[in-house]
């Protein structure tokens, strides 16, 4: 897998965690069940995202901040050729699924960062 | 969905290695049937959530959970080691019995929560520690899940 890929990944896990906390779909269950304090939490993970997204390359921390802006979702999976972030079908390329991801590429219709699930 | 539909035997482990958390947290990953790179990065974002606050809900049950884009359907796992582990527990006793729970950010059922949910309302009940610490196969696991109607 890329490297900075395998940041992307990690920032776009980290951002979900964030959203289960904000949109109240988590927040009762860490609260009640993990005692877990909801504006601390969300303060460290946005601490976290911001320092993975200070690894990114410049071209990608620039088109990174491009999508973050505006959506919650800047990596979307592909399963069987299909990007999740629109639905729409990606070009498919000779390459493997698994080789994919050694490139970093962007959903030409969504803009989202692509990863390639096995 | 039944929990006991959603545990597999290779993911029921009653003697962990483990001896640390962070241990028993990979061997846990590693059960999930991934290549390397994506068991590290699960890991790392189970770590995350810890860093956040112990999943050691007391009476020595930990609930490790998060979502990530590495695994493409939910995915839960056991583990048990009867010696204790430090966990950071809620209560600071020692953690004997661990699930592990890790979903997709995209699921068509959303099971997450409730999985989380229900795993969690098995760990409070009264008798549920006793019972873990007394089975001795994964298939007595599941039956115990079963007599839960869980
Ligand atoms: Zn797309």
């Amino acid at each position: 897998m890329h490297q900075q890929l395998e940041l992307l990944l990690q920032i776009q896990d980290l951002r979900m965690q964030r959203r289960g906390l904000t949109d109240g779909t988590l927040t009762d269950l860490e609260t009640d069940v993990f005692d877990i304090k909801v504006e601390d939490a969300i303060r460290s993970l946005d601490e976290k995202v911001e320092e993975l997204a200070g690894e990114l390359t410049r071209r990608i921390r620039e088109r990174y901040c491009r999508i973050a802006d505006k959506a919650p979702r800047v990596v979307a999976p592909v399963i069987n050729g299909i990007c999740y972030g629109c639905f729409v079908a990606v070009s498919t390329a000779r390459a493997s699924e698994a080789d994919r991801n050694l490139r970093v590429e962007s959903c030409e219709y969504c803009g989202c960062f692509l990863y390639h699930v096995a | 969905m039944k929990l006991r539909e959603l545990f597999v035997p290779s993911a029921i482990k009653l003697d962990l290695a483990a001896e640390t958390k962070d241990e028993a947290l990979r061997e846990l990953v590693s059960c999930m049937g991934l290549d390397e790179k994506s068991e590290g990065i699960l890991y790392k974002m189970l770590k995350r959530r810890e860093n956040l606050g112990s999943t050691g809900i007391g009476r020595g049950i930990a609930i490790p959970h998060c979502r990530s884009l590495v695994v493409t359907r939910l995915r839960v796992a056991f583990g048990r080691k009867l010696s204790g582990l430090d966990f950071k527990a809620i209560d600071e006793k020692p953690v004997r019995y661990v699930f592990l729970i890790v979903a997709p950010p995209l699921e068509v059922s959303n099971q997450y929560l409730p999985v989380l949910g229900k795993i969690a309302q098995f760990g409070k009940e009264a008798d549920v520690p006793e019972s873990l610490a007394e089975i001795s196969s994964p298939e007595q696991f599941i039956e115990l899940l079963d007599a839960k109607d869980l």
